[in-house]
């Protein structure tokens, strides 16, 4: 790893990390659990198509470690990290078959398998069905705020292409 | 390669289901007044709401720290204070006798949730 991924890398972090804490002080929207713009997620896809699986990976965990620790929310850790490694393993093999033009496709199914990812934590944890009734909600959300950050990070690729 | 139209359509198709699925269960009502406050997987406590006559306000401390402050009035119960960061909890408002939705507090791994009167019944047999 030569220092220009160092920086490459770092910036991406303390880019998702700002997304995620200034987020996280909004007032919840819907009053269900786990219902979140997630605008962090702009910072995964980009990286996923822009410098590959190996540092969209990286940015990923630093960012969902860091951000628990700036939320002050440990517990919250295991849920983000359980539907962040989700998101980023489906979007793997989306990477090969996703044309330049369907870019925002990978941040619905992102966003879809992220709050996926947190229910089967949620349900390791609580050892209960009943998390279950939010899965269908959280699927739902999971499609309207990933097509937004989709979007996001598909005209963000578009743009910056050739100019960094 | 999957065409633009095929996602669109893919997604499209998904959200109509999943949203009148999350209709189905967010406004589906259950016979049980019975309810649960289960902290960490234990049962801590068990109201049945409709022989609640005052009000009542029960402490619950975490063992993560912190603690939620449920309020049992009759027919209905809610988490009235909490110190979580997020306060979803609180945000969730009145959980009713007749409602099926859980109140749920991540941070403190605390759920309130109505006790189903005939787990037998599935969704179909509803």
């Amino acid at each position: 790893m030569n220092v220009k991924q160092i920086a490459r890398l770092a910036l991406l972090t303390a880019i998702a990390l700002i997304l995620f804490t200034v987020e996280a002080q909004l007032p919840p929207l819907v009053p269900v659990p786990g219902v979140k713009l997630g605008l962090a997620n702009i910072v995964t896809v980009y990286a996923m198509f822009r410098h590959g699986p190996r540092d969209a990976l990286l940015i990923l965990l630093a960012r969902v470690f860091l951000g628990s620790v700036f939320a002050g929310a440990m517990m919250a850790f295991l849920f983000s990290l359980g539907g962040g490694l989700l998101c980023w393993l489906v979007m793997l093999p989306l990477r090969r078959i996703l044309t330049e033009k369907q870019i925002w496709v990978c941040g619905v199914i992102g966003a879809v398998a992220h709050n996926l990812g947190q229910i089967l934590v949620c349900l390791a944890v609580y050892q209960t069905a009943s998390v279950l009734v939010y899965l269908p909600v959280l699927m739902l959300s999971g499609i309207v705020t990933g097509l937004f950050t989709g979007l996001a990070a598909h005209f963000l690729l578009g743009w910056l292409k050739g100019r960094i | 390669m999957i065409r633009t139209r095929t996602w669109i359509l893919l997604f499209a198709a998904a959200a109509v289901v999943l949203g009148a699925l999350s209709w189905y269960l967010l406004s589906r009502r259950t016979e049980g007044a019975v309810v649960q406050i289960v902290q960490d997987g234990t049962v801590l406590r068990e109201i049945d709401l409709s022989r609640v006559t005052g009000e009542e306000r029960i402490v619950i401390e975490s063992p993560y720290g912190g603690s939620n402050v449920v309020l049992v009035r009759p027919g209905r119960i809610c988490v009235a204070e909490a110190d979580c960061p997020d306060g979803v909890c609180v945000h969730q408002g009145w959980l009713e006798s007749g409602g099926s939705l859980p109140i749920v507090c991540l941070p403190h791994r605390l759920v309130i949730l109505v006790k189903d009167p005939a787990p037998d019944t599935d969704a179909v047999g509803h």
